[in-house]
């Protein structure tokens, strides 16, 4: 998985964006732990081997949390949620729910690390990779999906059996027989640009909507 | 650059959320323009060689721009505030925060970097590494590397620094490469290279589509 700390940022550019009324330090912490959640299924794996980005980085996770939310705050003719929390709960929750989704599923999904979203209907893991340019010469080219046998089709590295994730909390030993733990932070310069947006944009969201009281 | 639409994609994303109470389409629009804008410097590697990513691409703007509508806004009767109100002074600090992160930033990190300080050094920065901690490494970062000449003991920094205008061409389908054209030249416009950067243009539409669909909150309601 791409590093916790860039999903916990995506997950702050998130709360930032949709919180709005709701924004406060309280909501956009619960927002950037929702980000943060799928990554446990690495601590999963130790008791259950090959979980790893597939465990709670299932789509089906998401999905049945916005079923439930919808069913309680539209459905019902009184809201649990809003009857304990308000409106504030209720915003803050939806938000939660696509922060999961968009920052923590989503992040692993658009990267060569893969998730197994379809977990547990199939154990493959996917990756969306590639590039889409538009060139004078070859027109536009795209290498995103492919069209195979009929089907979309995505680069995938295995499924949970064959293709092993690595963290820092379930290492591989490598050759010599050494363990090397790694915690990664950043991997590349974007993601650290963008643990530095995420970083300025929750205090200039602050800033902002104090100014224009 | 990372494509047009990658940097629209991020400014989005942070304007639906900085905007406030000032968001609609026409804040999008400006928004939008801001992001534009800094790439008029690709046109002027016409004329001036390696003005792309430097010209415009600088932290020098954000640098001296912060400090005056700091000034400005601050101030008892700010010019901004009498002429354009509220809205224009919220408009105008998202714009140079959107310039500064979504732009600067990403095109920071990306190919040959932007030319940090112009005009007063000239020099190209290019922003790449990683961060990890590693039991047997220890912490490690490789964005800044600072070494130290074993025969010398010279220091060096490495903060990733490239070339100058006068040897560093970031080539753009406008102007492909540093020598005339030939006929028949291969313009290429990337809209999105790796996953990560479809992955922002689809976070960008994902907050703007999330955005619109949110139901008013009580308080919200209260303005109409």
């Amino acid at each position: 998985m791409p590093p916790t700390l860039v999903t916990v940022a995506v997950g702050v550019l998130i709360g930032v964006a949709l919180l709005g009324p709701a924004f406060d330090r309280r909501s956009l912490a619960l927002v950037a732990l929702a980000a943060a959640l799928p990554n446990l299924d690495a601590a999963a794996s130790l008791l259950a081997s090959g979980v790893t980005n597939a465990l709670l980085h299932s789509a089906f996770v998401p999905a049945a949390a916005a079923v439930a939310l919808y069913y309680d705050t539209e459905r019902r003719e009184s809201s649990w949620l809003r009857q304990r929390y308000g409106w504030y709960g209720v915003r803050v929750a939806w938000v939660a729910v696509a922060a999961y989704a968009v920052a923590g599923i989503g992040l692993d999904l658009f990267n060569i690390d893969s998730a197994a979203v379809l977990y547990p209907l199939s154990d493959r893991y996917y990756s969306i990779t590639g590039k889409l340019v538009l060139s004078t010469q070859e027109g536009i080219v795209q290498t995103y999906v492919e069209w195979g046998d009929g089907w979309l089709e995505v680069t995938s590295p295995g499924t949970t059996e064959t293709h092993r994730v690595e963290t820092w909390l379930n290492p591989s030993s490598g050759a010599d027989g050494d363990v090397v733990r790694r915690l990664r932070f950043v991997d590349s310069g974007w993601q650290l640009v963008v643990v530095i947006i995420a970083a300025a944009a929750a205090p200039a969201k602050r800033l902002l909507d104090g100014g224009s009281d | 650059m990372p494509s047009t639409v990658v940097h629209a994609a991020v400014a989005f994303c942070l304007a639906v959320g900085l905007l406030g109470e000032f968001y609609d389409r026409r804040a999008l629009v400006f928004v939008l323009a801001v992001v534009l804008a800094p790439e008029i410097d690709t046109f002027a590697g016409w004329f001036l060689d390696g003005a792309h990513r430097a010209l415009l691409h600088n932290l020098v703007f954000t640098a001296v721009a912060a400090p005056v509508l700091l000034w400005d806004t601050t101030r008892e009767s700010s010019w901004l505030r009498e002429r354009f109100g509220a809205r224009g002074v919220r408009l105008v600090w998202v714009g140079l925060f959107v310039h500064t992160f979504a732009h600067m930033l990403f095109d920071w990190s990306h190919l040959d970097g932007i030319n940090l300080f112009y005009p007063i050094t000239d020099r190209f920065f290019n922003l790449d590494g990683e961060a990890f901690f590693s039991t047997a490494e220890g912490f490690t970062q490789t964005f800044i590397e600072v070494t130290t000449d074993p025969e010398t003991g010279q220091q060096s920094v490495d903060a990733g620094q490239g070339g100058t205008t006068g040897n560093t061409h970031v080539s753009s389908p406008v102007d492909p490469s540093p020598d005339p054209e030939p006929d028949g030249v291969d313009r290429r416009a990337p809209i999105a290279v790796q996953g990560w950067q479809l992955y922002l243009i689809v976070l960008g539409a994902f907050t703007l589509v999330a955005k619109k669909l949110q139901s008013p909150l009580p308080s919200e309601r209260d303005d109409d």
